[in-house]
């Protein structure tokens, strides 16, 4: 157990939810005794040990709230977000609001933060504990105050009965706050009306703000134990298979402080090959790891390029019997065959890398009771730790992830595999230890996003309208190797498949037969650890798909965007259900409506310039972030080079919980898809990934910035997600604008035209 | 050994003379506001102010710095820099944050030989910076707000 001991002697508010209760109240917390174990001992007591209670605010005497965020924080401003939800929903002050972001305890079940789950998630369960607080502190301030609490309203941190009112703050301190709530009763808490909201659709300032402006904001890099030392990771030739065969560290035992050449020996095989080198000091273990000479024993993938997996995708698209079909509807072969005319394409993504500034690294230092202490940034506790009890024999309650700032995530830091050498190193040298990556061996040791290959083939009936659309789409696949619980059925009940890697393929166009296979690229899987990258399967099936529905506008001579509002008819499957697919592609069709107002459509532009359109529903089909987005390119015919002017995007994605936020999220992410489609782009060579600084791998910069103009369109519709998908449309809304501007198709990214 | 002065005082590295000002900073000093990105000047994050100048923690050995003067984020304390900072929080600038410092110190260097740029002045001086985040047109405004703030608030100086 390890946490943040909040030792008090005066009286605390405690919210969180157990299995059968939500612990709302206790009487005067012992002094020595944190409000969590005070938690614990009544869950423990109720016989609930299986399952453990999770904390999600607590208010003290003084009146100040404390919300323990479980999502990392990784530019996305969660904290605030979720904080806003409680907060809202409690009546809280928002100024009396106070975050924190915790370690891992079972305590706070499942620890991830991707897939733009966070806000969408969390919603419900916080606004009902936030709902459950307000009602314990109106009931409680309504006795102090000897009136009904049907009379009393909480708002801005008060219990407020007629002209009178009683902080939280002095209800804390000697109201009846002692009070459990069923599951049921939980969920039958009246939620605030969105008119009645005060905090969620506020543009607070994002707690975290203040300390990334100052440098006092703490990294996982940044973070300092008594008695550390450095350790620096020589990483083998390939991912897999390699052995470190010799190590010669003759010239590194001459340097002061040099500690060694720890082989790591990984129990899990995750890595294999490793070599950690420690000194006393950072610049004296930079000295060593270039002194020590490691002989490797490379794996079989040591020749593969980029190419070969290229080649292989396109294989393996075009075997019909490979892969796990996940869309079946209508009789695509049947459309194919009697087709009056068939359109056919290959869309390809080039390796990514998600290129997080703050290289990976991990701080572990092993107390005296034989825990295991880690402080790094991290998106997916729940799935490094038990593959770190296999590393280090321990169970899972003697490991725990102090969790830091992340210098970046965008899915890198979802796979926490840089604790693996860096705990194992420690215990070795029986010292606490600062291991940093440098930046060769994080690119080399990214989880790259696969490089991808998707065919299409549409086909036209007699009249010629669009009968079907048959899609492969091939890939390496990241939930296979690092989370393969997570994979999915097939329709026909035959194989699984990454349900990550495929989700922007179903789209949300009526057509008669639509069929979707997806294929693992085994190659891909063998030469690198495929990883989940911003927007995931989306960033790229999106690409694809997209820039194919141009093609079938221009093969039916038809406008895209006109093309693209007939498809989007709500009809069937298509016409959404509840929570926040209501609506379906009805809403798709109105931010696509919009953006064509907007962007001026149709508008004659000087030669050598051209608008693209596309749109995305963001992560999932079941949680839909309805996006359309129009670029406006102009090339320069000599070199070809491509400018972006502008990109519009409107954006539904239901309630909006802070606007500001939800905007900056919008701008990074569109600027993501503009860097990738652009600017972005490494390749495989001999095994390894060939762009590993910023002299080669040149993401984008301030000088490529367009005119953005993003719009989020009113709603209080239940929240989806929004980190990722305003990424999707932007590729293929710039490769459309530039069929658009010269007649050239363009079916590989990064876009290249010379 | 090595003497310099460190956001006005005067310390003493240990490190060998070699040593990159990055990790004496980081790792001596205990000034961890300045971050490692790339480790060859092509991102930003190590960006201080030497004798006022911007300069790239990453390539300078700290025997370069012997008897100069150093200024990190820690010890902004100058009128631009301060208009900066209040900036960055007006306009909600970072993200995951781990590129600010640097993008603040150099934003300062701009202002204090420019206090009045234009956009493309901004765009060209802070091109070689990487936000991650890509939290560009916020980087942008804010620099644009700083600037006026301090041309504003100069008179009541």
């Amino acid at each position: 157990m390890s946490k943040t001991k909040i030792t008090v002697s005066r009286r605390q508010f405690v919210a969180g939810a157990a299995a059968s209760s939500l612990v709302m109240g206790l009487g005067t917390v012992l002094g020595g005794c944190s409000a969590d174990e005070a938690v614990s001992d009544l869950t423990v007591a109720k016989g609930s040990l299986s399952f453990s209670p999770v904390i999600w605010f607590e208010i003290d005497g003084s009146g100040l709230v404390t919300m323990n965020i479980v999502r990392a924080e990784m530019g996305q401003h969660v904290g605030t977000a979720l904080a806003q939800v409680i907060a809202d929903e409690l009546g809280a002050d928002w100024e009396q609001v106070r975050i924190q972001h915790v370690d891992t305890d079972s305590k706070w079940g499942y620890m991830v933060t991707g897939g733009s789950w966070s806000v969408h998630t969390s919603f419900t369960q916080l606004s009902q504990a936030g709902a459950a607080g307000r009602i314990v502190l109106a009931d409680a301030g309504a006795k102090l105050m000897g009136v009904d609490p049907s009379s009393c309203h909480v708002e801005g941190g008060h219990v407020f009965a007629g002209s009178t009112s009683l902080s939280f703050a002095e209800i804390i301190q000697v109201g009846d706050i002692a009070r459990r709530f069923s599951s049921e009763e939980l969920a039958a808490l009246p939620i605030k009306a969105p008119a009645d909201r005060r905090i969620i659709g506020r543009d607070v300032s994002a707690l975290d703000v203040p300390a990334k402006t100052d440098g006092s904001a703490q990294y996982g890099l940044d973070v300092t134990r008594p008695g550390m030392v450095y350790g620096i990771p020589l990483v083998p030739p390939t991912r897999y298979g390699s052995k470190a065969i010799g190590i010669d560290d003759s010239a590194a035992r001459a340097l002061d402080g040099y500690l060694g050449a720890i082989p790591i020996a990984d129990p899990t095989e995750t890595l294999q090959g490793w070599v950690v080198v420690a000194a006393e000091t950072m610049p004296m273990a930079i000295k060593a790891a270039s002194a020590v000479q490691v002989e490797w024993q490379g794996g079989d993938t040591a020749n593969i390029n980029e190419s070969d997996l290229l080649a292989e995708g396109l294989r393996l698209a075009q075997d019909t019997s490979s892969g796990t079909t996940v869309v079946n509807d209508g009789d695509v072969d049947t459309a194919l065959a009697s087709a009056a005319k068939q359109l056919q394409a290959v869309y390809r993504t080039a390796t990514a890398l998600h290129f997080t500034l703050e290289p990976q690294n991990a701080v572990v230092e092993f107390d005296e009771a034989g825990q295991c202490h880690i402080y790094a940034g991290n998106q997916w506790q729940s799935l490094i730790l038990p593959l770190l009890t296999q590393v280090l024999g321990l169970p899972e309650t003697d490991i725990v992830i102090h969790q830091q700032y992340l210098g970046g995530g965008y899915g890198r830091r979802l796979f926490g595999d840089q604790m693996i050498p860096a705990v194992l190193a420690a215990r070795e040298l029986g010292r606490p230890l600062k291991l940093i990556f440098d930046r060769e061996a994080d690119s080399r040791f990214d989880c790259v996003r696969s490089p991808t290959v998707c065919t299409f083939a549409a086909s036209f009936d007699q009249q010629g309208a669009l009968s079907g659309i048959d899609h492969a789409a091939v890939a390496g696949w990241p939930t296979l190797s690092m989370a393969p619980g997570f994979m999915a059925p097939g329709v026909a009940g035959l194989g699984k498949f990454d349900p990550f890697s495929i989700s922007g393929a179903e789209h949300w166009y009526s057509v008669p037969a639509h069929r979707i296979r997806a294929i693992n690229n085994e190659l891909a899987q063998k030469t690198f650890l495929p990883g989940w990258l911003r927007a995931v399967g989306s960033g790229w099936t999106g690409w694809g798909v997209e820039s194919f529905m141009d093609e079938i506008a221009h093969e039916l001579s038809e406008d895209p965007l006109a093309l693209r509002l007939r498809l989007l008819d709500g009809a069937g499957k298509n016409a959404g259900g509840e929570g926040s697919t209501i609506g379906g592609a009805a809403r798709l069709r109105s931010v696509l409506e919009d953006v064509a107002i907007r962007s001026n459509w149709g508008t004659e532009l000087p030669a050598a310039e051209g608008m693209g359109v596309a749109v995305c529903h963001g992560q999932e089909r079941g949680m839909p972030t309805w996006i359309a987005c129009v670029a406006h390119v102009a090339i320069t015919p000599e070199s070809g080079d491509i400018s972006v002017k502008k990109l519009w995007q409107t954006i539904d994605v239901g309630t909006v919980v802070n606007p500001s936020g939800a905007m900056a999220q919008a701008e990074g992410a569109a600027l993501w898809g503009l860097s990738l489609a652009l600017h972005e782009g490494a390749e495989f060579e001999q095994g390894q990934v060939k762009q590993r600084n910023l002299d080669t791998y040149t993401p984008l910069r301030m000088s490529d910035v367009p005119e953005l103009d993003i719009v989020f369109i009113d709603s209080d519709v239940f929240p989806s997600g929004l980190g990722e998908p305003p990424l999707i449309p932007v590729a293929p809304a710039i490769g459309n604008a530039v069929f658009a501007a010269t007649g050239k198709r363009v079916r590989d990214l990064p876009i290249r035209l010379s | 050994m090595v003497k310099f002065r460190l956001n006005g005082e005067q310390v003493v590295s240990e490190s060998p003379t070699d040593t990159l000002l990055l990790w004496v900073l980081r790792e001596e000093m205990k000034l961890t506001g300045t971050k490692f990105g790339c480790g060859i000047a092509q991102c930003g994050a190590c960006t201080v102010h030497l004798d006022g100048s911007p300069a790239r923690a990453c390539v300078t050995p700290v025997q370069a710095v012997a008897n100069r003067s150093i200024t990190t984020i820690e010890g902004l304390a100058s009128p631009v820099g301060q208009a900066l900072q209040q900036a960055w929080e007006s306009e909600q600038v970072p993200q995951c944050g781990y590129c600010q410092s640097g993008q603040i110190m150099q934003a300062a260097t701009l202002l204090e030989q420019n206090p009045q740029p234009s956009d493309a002045d901004i765009v060209s001086y802070m091109n070689g910076h990487l936000c991650r985040c890509m939290a560009y047109p916020r980087i942008q405004r804010a620099i644009a707000v700083a600037a006026d703030r301090a041309i504003t608030e100069e008179p009541a100086q």
